[in-house]
């Protein structure tokens, strides 16, 4: 893939990923000055001054030191551009809620015209640009160091982005009513595409498509199963965050739409190898077929779960912490910010597990079995 | 029984089912990492640096999984060498790149959550913030590092007189067959569990500005961005180690 291009050797082939590379670097330049494209009015802070800086104590002697700050800045768009304005901001030194702000940072301004002074509060920083720029080197490593499946890899995940957008905002439309209904469904969709993108249209696709949707239909049903005989002792969804619906089938949708990147990953995995061998070595029987990919599937497995595990409990860290230092036991911390994410990468875990045997037998069946049983024949 | 507990005891069950000796292996590193982590929290609340507790725990937890996942012990070497260096390179973008678009701690979604909490906390945020990138992007770097790592060693072993230069074009061209799906497990891991906060935006009609400059999104979506460079910085890294070992092996022999 690397050196596909050396025969061509056109010059569109070689330099595309450094053209498109040099074109987001101009975008996110772009972005760095893009205030008037906002409605709310941006300042732009030019100095800080520190007016004090006290120790505070609570109630659990955890230590802090407040700092009072006042930010001097202009305004870079809207009807009061080019004006000065002072503004004073408390901030807290461990930052969980408030902000220190420093001189070149931009932020957003919540403006109160009084008795004809204009003043203001800061309402959030401005992270457009540093959001950009990310977007922008990882677009670059990709496209430079992996080309054309780079491109597909992006293409696939920009595809996700907007169907899951779309997805969202459906789920809104219907106050949020039939959410498994809509992610449920969605999640074939979301399988189909991006196995069409990575793979294309053909046997293997649709195999691999459909031990995706069996190993992720299976899972959410054992996990129905257990919650049933346990009663659900010890998911606590009252800790689920932003929840602004009916939290059981939304922590179900989560963990649908959070496996099944995993699962898909996985069939693809097996079954492309199965593929491989059957190609390699075209008498192979449907037994030793199921049998080579358990193997596969059990190397895999262990690693994917992982994968998993650290993007659902990682992201519970911070508030972790702030449970921990407000004085709560660990085991009541536990419950009620990481058990969620533990319940889902458990569940995630066993579709991964039951995706093996599904993914083989299904290759077995498709073309080990048909192939023997066409020899028979002759 | 508990849920968890219940649901802990199946997964092993399957594990050993479709595994076997790999599969306990699976499991126990599984448990194993869950134990790192909350060990690391806890050090992190009895005010030990962050971040450094973050790199500590992020070796071992390399380690564990990468030596646990595999069973090729050559290639798992390499597999660990490679992802360590992934993980410092990673730590030297995500410092900076924290520190620019300050997204530690709490947005204002979450004020229903800390209602009556203290915030006096004592420990920096953006250091706890630095920490959660780099932990939640553990598993991926280990995943790539296996995957890159198991497929040269198996080329190897088939074509063991393979020149080098073709071992390292070899190692892209997994790379670029593990890339797409890995994207996408990254992308629906992450956006799968953040949906209830997107359905948040879409009910309470925030702008496209205020979804780009928001806290908790920029912050989750600069997550899946480090675990996406973290893979394909992987992908070089790994095939280059595997290559420098093969030749060290090599040079052996000739000896």
């Amino acid at each position: 893939m690397i050196n596909g291009t050396k025969d061509t050797h056109s010059f569109w082939q070689r330099w595309w990923p450094y053209l498109v590379v040099i074109l987001g670097a101009l975008l996110v330049l772009g972005v760095a000055h893009d205030d008037q494209l906002y409605q709310t009015p941006i300042l732009k802070i030019q100095s800080v001054k520190q007016i004090s800086s006290d120790k505070q104590t609570d109630q659990f002697n955890n230590e802090d030191r407040q700092v009072e700050q006042a930010l001097h800045g202009v305004i870079t768009n809207g009807p009061n551009k080019g004006k000065h304005l002072q503004i004073d901001n408390t901030f807290l030194k461990s930052g969980a809620t408030t902000l220190g702000y420093h001189t070149g940072q931009k932020v957003f301004l919540t403006v109160h015209h009084h008795q004809g002074r204009l003043s203001a509060t800061i309402s959030n920083l401005k992270r457009d640009t540093a959001l950009a720029f990310t977007v922008w080197l990882t677009i670059s490593l990709l496209l430079i160091m992996m080309r054309f499946s780079g491109f597909m890899a992006l293409a696939s995940v920009v595809v996700n982005g907007v169907l899951f957008w779309l997805a969202v905002s459906w789920n809104t439309n219907t106050q949020g009513g039939i959410v498994l209904v809509i992610f449920g469904g969605l999640a074939i969709v979301f399988a189909a595409l991006t196995l069409l993108i990575v793979i294309g249209f053909n046997r293997q696709m649709l195999m691999t498509l459909l031990a995706t949707i069996g190993g992720t239909a299976l899972s959410i049903v054992v996990a129905l199963i257990v919650f049933a005989l346990t009663h659900e002792r010890g998911v606590y969804y009252e800790s689920m965050q932003y929840v602004t619906q009916l939290p059981r089938p939304l922590f179900l949708a989560e963990t649908i739409l959070g496996s099944l990147g995993a699962v898909m990953d996985e069939s693809t995995d097996i079954i492309a190898s199965l593929m491989a061998l059957k190609t390699e070595k075209p008498d192979i029987s449907a037994k030793q077929i199921f049998k080579s990919g358990r193997q596969i599937g059990g190397e895999i497995m262990g690693p994917l779960v992982n994968v998993l595990f650290f993007i659902f409990v990682a992201e519970t860290l911070p508030l972790a912490l702030l449970f921990l230092k407000n004085a709560n036991s660990w085991g009541y911390t536990f419950n009620m910010t990481m058990s969620l994410g533990v319940v889902q990468s458990l569940i995630s875990g066993i579709g991964i597990v039951l995706t093996i045997p599904l993914a083989c037998g299904i290759t077995s069946l498709m073309i080990g079995g048909h192939k023997s049983w066409g020899r028979l024949q002759h | 029984m508990g849920t968890i507990t219940a649901l802990g005891l199946l997964l092993l069950i399957c594990m050993v089912a479709v595994g076997g000796t790999q599969g306990l292996q699976a499991w126990i590193s599984l448990i194993f990492n869950f134990g790192a982590l909350f060990f690391a929290m806890v050090l992190m609340a009895f005010h030990l640096p962050p971040v450094l507790v973050t790199l500590v725990t992020g070796v071992i937890v390399l380690a564990m999984t990468i030596f646990l996942g595999g069973n090729d012990s050559s290639s798992t070497m390499v597999a660990f060498y490679a992802s360590v260096a992934v993980l410092f390179l990673l730590v030297i973008l995500i410092i900076p790149v924290e520190h620019w678009a300050q997204i530690q701690g709490f947005g204002q979604e979450d004020s229903e959550d800390l209602e009556g909490m203290s915030t006096i906390l004592g420990i920096s945020y953006l250091n706890v913030a630095i920490s959660t990138a780099i932990l939640s992007t553990l598993g991926a770097i280990a995943e790539a590092a296996i995957a890159i790592a198991a497929g040269l060693a198996e080329i190897l072993e088939q074509h063991p007189k393979i020149t080098l230069k073709n071992l390292q074009n070899a190692g892209f061209k997994v790379g670029s067959q593990i890339i797409g799906t890995t994207f996408n497990t990254l992308f629906f891991g992450f956006f799968g569990g953040f949906l209830a906060l997107f359905i948040w935006f879409a009910g309470v009609h925030y702008s496209l500005g205020e979804i780009l400059n928001d806290k908790i999104l920029v912050g989750e979506v600069l997550m899946v961005l480090f675990s996406m460079m973290s893979v394909i910085a992987t992908i070089p890294l790994t095939t280059w180690a595997m290559v420098a070992s093969e030749r060290q092996a090599r040079k052996k022999f000739l000896k």
